[in-house]
């Protein structure tokens, strides 16, 4: 029986014979608690690799997707991402949307050397050779939309709502230093962590509301995750929070998580991400309606992440022709400074420390489930490591200049040439 | 905007016009455009901190057509053309290509695309600045609905201004509706900007008793205090308290950081200081005489440093002893922001009071919490109590059930626009559907098993997974919206501080309904009767002409009907993905055990402790709700262990085995 | 040799003999040392499946031979897990740490090299302290010890206050499932020590042994991981095949008249609990390092679901019949969710694998209780039966 098992699975494994086409990788999950968010994702390769195709490939060669499915389980995406760069070959790898799955991923890659895009706003302090992060590093969504709170609503009194997990959890420090050196005291600080898909939230928007008896203006910076947003926004609807009494500024609810949600009452509310839908340009309006031909819907929305995989996409695509060739250290070479359009206007550039210049929009919530941008900055550059916590503050990472991504700039040596897994 | 909406608005901008007083002296009237586009900047880019600037000019102008401007900019609908940076309105927003029109005479200036113009969207700061710049105008109108929009803008964001503004209006205002809301509205302002004590003092008095919120807010920043220190307490300084240096209030180190920052004192060295200290002195391999291969131990670190000192190469870290001096020749005390005794003393006693009240209605509010959060343990789980605690079945599908039940509302409501109608059909077609399912399932599988109870845990929980996925194929995995109602939207609000939503309501009263059907079902009727003979005694109750096969479909069948509803109920707060189901599997089993099986009274009491214990260590570490989630469960685990048959245990030949 | 568990029970030959082929057939296509026909990662799969062959084993002696239905097995496996994660955590972290700190021009004292580390491995959860229980992390001997000793001693407190309160089937079912959800819940928590949702991550750097390179590790892991389930199988051979065996499949069968025999039932249950909670630990020592990542989600009470479902699709009350569940279904789950099943087009629907998958899985189980109770290892005695007449 397990012979035989073997055997067939053996057979499976060599099918994997030499083709001239360029292999592309393809790890999103697509089933699991993480395919609400990733099949979009999976999508929207798809859809580029095709019109890659269509436009007649890549150094004359046809672009091969080769889909996998992480299963929402971390040790999988580390086999499977380990199984794209022995057995498939896979030239390069779009992956993820966790920071586990990406940090499960990470010695993988690093020990193989591939080439991977990571596409969604996380919370920093990482640089891999090996990964290029085309969404937000925390100055990059984070700091300005508290910067926008501070400045533009007058918000003197902060919660900071999370799911528990890293990304929420760093943030907030993060955000907790900057808003005590930007003269915010302690106490009215409030941080409060919920687990994942949390639906009783009462009582803490309850706590939230009685911030207000300080006379401060309250604020609420939300990194709640997914599907815990519903029941988040529900009750905010419910004890009657507008917009006007509370602000809350989202940096995980985009067009597609209001896609479950009566958006009618959280007109107003904000959202920071680098892309919205609404942006009105040429770019967004062709990358929209190919979006629609694709899924044959054309009520399905884009969202940042989605973006963020366009870009990377172009900018791999744009490495590519530079360097004549899909081998990793010359691609490498080739995306520093490179530059392509973003769908807002402006243009993404990389930067030697693997992350991008993004602009920082801020929109508010329309009734329609769309965002009205209200602000948007020039592009800001990534920062790998935060200026705002004292032991990251003296790292940099510089890949091209000083070949390593965790330099401390006091003992002028490079900590670690793996990244911090 | 429509047309025909920004003729109205410019109808009642000329209305509004003539009620302006004409002040003593008149500027050359420049046009509004020349003015706007000499500030274009502070007006394309507005911003919360400068946009006041350009108010001023606006309203110093006198122009006529500055109100309906400042309407119209407040509300996006100014847009400035590209290539000239002309600010311009339009005709409907939503148009392409858009019809321009000029801001001052509304004469049509042409057409452009959706991209040659730029759509001016001040932020909620902004808007807020130009409500409290309109609420002049507005305070002047004849149209008391704009009058009561100007009290709301002043409410929300009060200036110095508006006192004298509000306290004319208070003279002159006869709509009694106004005047009681201005009432409300005053005591505030008079205890922000007021010059005089007695009259804040009054105002704060009037406040005594009132536990709403603005009322706290009002009376809070009045007792702000800044920490200091000086050599001596400064006479004449309205003083909160002296503090003693590490006490709970003021630790000694951040006393002595104090004391360094205002130079009284050396700053103490640290570990890492040593370190730099020793790094910038390493001299031929060695710091202070001791080779550098050597200073891998703290001590040595101490000895080497000891050295440098003597050698008047780094300063001498305080001791102990110099830090208690230190912090011994002052004083440390909090000092309050507002000057005035007289006040700060008036508002530290009514918030005093206010506080205990307030004290009083937070318990209330949390026993409610606690209390719906229990009732939704309950609906979740009291179909288990029927399938699991009277029939003995272990459905690991139960969650699904409540999944599907969500779903069917998802259904209705997406064929049946209106929500109230939807719901209508939704619960009872919720019913219908889990309740075949239900019987489909038992029909199929569950019944070749009555008498391997574990091995029904197999099977179910495959239905479970397989269930899970199929709908996830079908709806996809998208979070679906179940919108309540507008009846159910919002809450039930007994004071600021206790609130309820109506959906929690609703659920309570639904569980307390299913509580009390049931228990007649299960006690009162043929039915209920049948059942329990059924699980008593199959056998027995065979012979006695009951129909255990009949029995144990239609319970079975109720049980899954019930989590159907309750899926419903649940959808309408909680989010609405293919596997909702596994966040109240767990819970419910042992809601369901804790009470005790077998009756579903226990499944109350069950679920009430589990709600209510769980919003109680919430209420003790409110930053962190899954640890109260652990401690919860870690809880049940050690309860079960000393009451293995829960809280209402059967008795007697009832308990089965 | 004359009465030995080889003789008694003719399972244990057959099973070692199988065990050591695969593992040489491993060994011969393997990269490092064969032909290559099996990729480093398939190598690691097959290495991990062995793992959960081995806890599917603990599995079914706790459940198969004593009736303790345990929805909570997984706990001890990622407690297994995360002991030997935090060795490897430590000591990778503090090598890298002590080679940069070697730079520096005034040589790190040992407290430095700790608080640098400390704060390399917790600086992702915000923390920079060492947490009480790393307290061992730093000793591989130790932390090997606590592999064993801490599932088991979670075994012992919690069979101890079960099966003393006579918390038995369904109530005892539900309430270790509970203690995994209390487990992983615990563990999501940031700050109590094991950093939280992130877990321990990049396990397959084995400290020290860098140079050798993962396509060597990968079968020396699959080499322990067979050794361990062969002498698992053997030890759990051992165990069920005299007296104590005996009385456990009394206890199955009737727990009230093995009572009433005067054999003390507590301690027989509990020592068969314990005991299985350590083989998992071992199992799940084994495994991780070959996974690469332990985080909480590892724990989830649908993972032990799962261990049970195994053990009964293979057929429960054979040890045979475990190791067949979990390998079977975990190597076609991976099979069917790695996108290498090719979809079936019905013309008007295309049937994808990565969807259906779950669906089919799930129906497999129903159909196998149904049908199958015995399980997988059923249909072998079927066929037996049939050709011994």
């Amino acid at each position: 029986m397990k012979k035989l098992l073997l055997a067939s699975a053996c057979a499976a494994m060599s099918v994997t014979a030499a083709q001239a086409d360029i292999k592309v990788g393809v790890l999103h999950s697509t089933t699991g608690t993480m395919a609400i968010s990733e099949t979009t994702l999976r999508d929207v390769m798809l859809m580029l690799i095709e019109q890659q195709n269509a436009a007649g490939g890549l150094l004359g060669e046809q672009l091969v997707p080769v889909v996998v499915d992480g299963a929402s389980d971390w040790p999988t995406f580390a086999e499977r991402t380990r199984e794209l760069l022995t057995v498939e070959e896979v030239d390069v790898i779009f992956c993820c949307w966790t920071s586990t799955s990406r940090k499960a991923i990470l010695p993988v890659v690093e020990e193989l050397g591939g080439i991977v895009f990571y596409p969604v706003q996380y919370e920093g302090e990482e640089s891999s050779l090996n990964v290029f992060y085309t969404g937000a590093a925390p100055n990059q969504q984070a700091i300005p939309a508290v910067d926008y709170f501070l400045e533009e609503l007058g918000v003197e009194s902060f919660a900071l709502l999370g799911t528990d997990y890293v990304y929420p959890r760093t943030t907030n420090r993060i955000l907790e230093q900057y808003l005590l050196d930007a003269g915010i005291p302690q106490e009215n600080i409030f941080v409060n962590y919920t687990p994942f898909g949390h639906s009783d939230w009462s009582s803490i928007v309850a706590d939230v509301v009685a911030l207000g008896e300080t006379g401060a203006q309250v604020g609420v910076i939300s990194t709640i995750n997914g599907d815990a947003n519903v029941g988040f926004y529900n009750e905010l609807i419910a004890q009657g929070v507008t917009a006007d009494d509370i602000p809350v500024v989202a940096f995980s609810v985009g067009e597609e998580e209001l896609s479950g949600l009566d958006t009618e009452p959280l007109v107003g509310h904000l959202a920071a991400w680098n892309y919205f839908m609404s942006a009105d340009t040429p770019e967004n309006e062709a990358f929209i309606a190919a979006w629609h031909e694709f899924t044959g819907d054309d009520t399905r929305v884009t969202n940042d992440p989605m973006e963020a995989h366009y870009i990377g996409f172009q900018m791999w695509v744009a490495a590519v022709e530079a360097a004549g060739t899909t081998e990793p250290d010359a691609v490498r070479a080739a995306m520093y400074g490179l530059q392509v359009p973003n769908l807002t206007g402006g243009m993404a550039e990389m930067l030697p420390n693997h992350h991008l210049t993004k602009p920082v929009l801020i929109g508010e919530i329309r009734a329609d489930g769309q965002f009205d941008i209200i602000s948007q900055t020039d592009p800001v550059p990534g920062d790998a490591w935060t200026d705002f916590l004292p032991e990251s503050s003296v790292l940099v990472s510089n890949w091209p200049g000083l070949g390593c991504g965790m330099y401390n700039t006091e003992t002028e040596t490079c900590v670690q040439l793996q990244s911090n897994y | 905007m429509t047309r025909t909406a920004l003729a109205a608005l410019v109808g009642v901008f000329l209305a509004l016009a003539a009620p302006l007083q004409a002040p003593a002296q008149s500027q050359p009237a420049a046009d509004l455009q020349t003015l706007l586009q000499d500030n274009a900047e502070l007006v394309a880019d507005a911003s919360r901190r400068t946009v006041q600037d350009i108010l001023d000019i606006l309203v110093d102008s006198q122009l006529p057509e500055v109100p309906q401007f400042l309407a119209t900019w407040q509300d996006r609908e100014l847009y400035q053309r590209n290539s000239d940076g002309l600010f311009v309105y339009v005709e409907d927003g939503d148009a392409d290509p858009l019809t321009l029109i000029d801001i001052s005479t509304g004469e049509v200036l042409g057409t452009a695309g959706s991209r040659d113009v730029t759509q001016l969207r001040p932020n909620r700061g902004v808007q807020g600045v130009i409500a409290a710049t309109r609420v002049q105008f507005q305070l002047a109108s004849d149209d008391p609905a704009r009058r009561m929009a100007a009290l709301d803008s002043i409410e929300s964001d009060p200036e110095e201004s508006h006192l004298a503004l509000l306290q004319g209006l208070l003279d002159t205002e006869t709509d009694p509706d106004l005047r009681a809301r201005i009432e409300v509205i005053l005591p505030a302002l008079v205890i922000a900007f007021s010059d005089e004590d007695a009259p804040r003092v009054a105002a704060i008095e009037s406040l005594s008793g009132n536990i709403s919120l603005s009322a706290r807010a009002t009376l809070n920043p009045l007792l702000a205090t800044r920490l200091e220190l000086a050599e001596a307490l400064p006479d004449g300084a309205n003083i909160a308290r002296e503090l003693e240096p590490g006490s709970d209030a003021l630790s000694r180190e951040d006393a002595y950081e104090m004391l360094v920052e205002e130079g009284l004192a050396p700053p103490r060295v640290s570990r890492s200081d040593i370190l730099s200290v020793l790094t910038a002195n390493i001299v031929d391999g060695t710091v202070g005489g001791i080779p550098v291969a050597e200073l891998n131990t703290e001590e040595a670190r101490d000895r080497a440093y000891a050295a440098l000192v003597a050698a008047d190469l780094a300063p001498p870290a305080p001791s102990e002893a110099d830090v208690t001096a230190s912090l011994g020749s002052v004083v440390f005390f909090e000092r309050y922001l507002e000057d005035s005794a007289a006040v700060t003393t008036a508002a530290r006693e009514t918030l005093d009071g206010i506080e205990t009240r307030v004290g009083f209605y937070r318990f209330l509010d949390l026993s409610l919490d606690g209390i719906s959060l229990a009732s939704i343990y309950f609906l979740a789980a009291i179909g288990l109590a029927i399938t699991f605690g009277v029939m003995g079945v272990i459905n690991m599908a139960h969650g699904e059930f409540i999944m599907i039940g969500a779903y069917t509302g998802f259904v209705v409501q997406s064929l049946v626009p209106n929500e109230t109608a939807s719901l209508a059909i939704a619960i009872p077609l919720a019913f219908v559907v889990t309740f075949m399912a239900g019987v489909a399932m038992e029909r199929l599988v569950i019944r070749w098993l009555y008498h391997r109870p574990l091995e029904t845990l197999l099977a179910t929980f495959g239905i479970s997974i397989a269930l899970q996925q199929i709908v996830r194929l079908v709806f996809g995995a998208l979070t679906q919206p179940l919108t309540p109602p507008d009846w159910l939207a919002g809450s039930v609000t007994l004071n600021d501080v206790v609130s309820i939503s109506s959906v929690r309501v609703a659920i309570f009263i639904l569980a307390a309904l299913f509580f009390v059907v049931l228990w007649l079902i299960l006690n009162r009727t043929r039915l209920g009767l049948e059942v329990r003979a059924v699980t008593q005694n199959p056998a027995m109750a065979a012979s006695m002409g009951i129909n255990p096969d009949r029995i144990n479909m239609l319970t079975f069948g109720l049980g899954s009907g019930i989590a159907g509803i309750a899926g419903v109920a649940i959808g309408l707060f909680a989010q609405v993905v293919p596997d909702m189901g596994t966040n109240y599997i767990v819970q419910s089993f042992m809601t369901v055990v804790v009470g005790g099986v077998g009756n579903i009274f226990g499944t109350l009491v069950g679920a009430s402790m589990i709600g209510g214990l769980q919003k109680a260590i919430e209420w003790l570490n409110p930053t962190n709700t899954l640890a109260a989630q652990t401690y919860m469960i870690l809880f049940v685990i050690l309860f079960i262990q000393f009451r293995p048959r829960g809280i209402i245990a059967l008795r007697g030949r009832a308990a089965g085995d | 040799m004359g009465n030995s568990i080889f003789v008694r029970n003719r399972s244990v030959p057959i099973f070692i003999a199988v065990l050591a082929l695969v593992a040489l057939c491993v060994t011969f296509l393997s990269p490092a040392y064969g032909t290559g026909a099996l990729s480093v990662s398939f190598t690691k799969v097959l290495g991990m499946t062995l793992c959960l062959c081995l806890a599917a084993l603990a599995m079914d002696l706790v459940w198969g031979y004593c009736g303790i239905l345990s929805l909570g097995h997984f706990a001890f496996f990622g407690l297994g897990g995360y002991m030997i994660g935090m060795w490897l955590m430590t000591a990778r972290t503090e090598a890298v740490i002590r080679a940069n700190l070697a730079e520096s021009p005034i040589p790190p004292t040992e407290a430095e090299v700790s608080q640098a580390t400390a704060l390399q491995i917790f600086s992702v959860v915000g923390a920079e302290d060492w947490p009480w229980m790393w307290a061992v992390s730093d000793s591989l001997v130790l932390s090997l010890v606590m592999v064993v000793l801490v599932p088991g001693l979670l075994a012992l407190v919690f069979g101890w206050l079960a099966f003393r309160s006579r918390v038995t089937g369904v109530y005892l079912s539900i309430l270790t499932q509970a203690m995994t959800l209390a487990l992983s819940l615990y563990l999501f928590q940031n700050d109590t020590g094991l950093r939280g949702n992130n877990g321990l991550s990049g396990l397959q750097n084995i400290p020290g042994a860098e140079a050798i390179g993962q396509e060597r590790l990968s079968v020396w892991f699959f080499w322990a991981s067979a050794l361990a389930l062969g002498l698992g199988y053997i030890g759990a051979a051992w165990l069920v095949s005299g007296k104590f065996g005996n009385i456990l499949r009394g206890i199955r069968d009737d727990e009230l008249r093995v009572r009433f025999l005067g054999y003390p039932v507590e301690v027989y249950k509990l020592v068969v609990f314990t005991l299985s909670a350590m083989i998992c630990g071992v199992a799940g020592a084994l495994y991780y390092p070959q996974a690469g990542i332990i985080n909480p989600d590892e724990i989830a009470p649908i993972a032990s679901i799962y261990l049970a479902v195994w053990v009964a699709i293979g057929g429960r009350g054979r040890l045979y019949g475990a190791v067949i569940g979990a390998a079977v279904v975990s190597l076609l789950s991976t099979y069917f969710t790695s996108g290498r099943a090719p979809d079936v087009d019905l013309g008007f629907y295309e049937i994808s694998w990565i969807d259906w998958w779950p669906v089919l899985l799930g129906l497999g189980f129903v159909l196998v209780t149904l049908f199958a109770p015995r399980g997988l290892a059923g249909l072998f005695d079927y066929v037996v039966r049939r050709q011994d007449p």
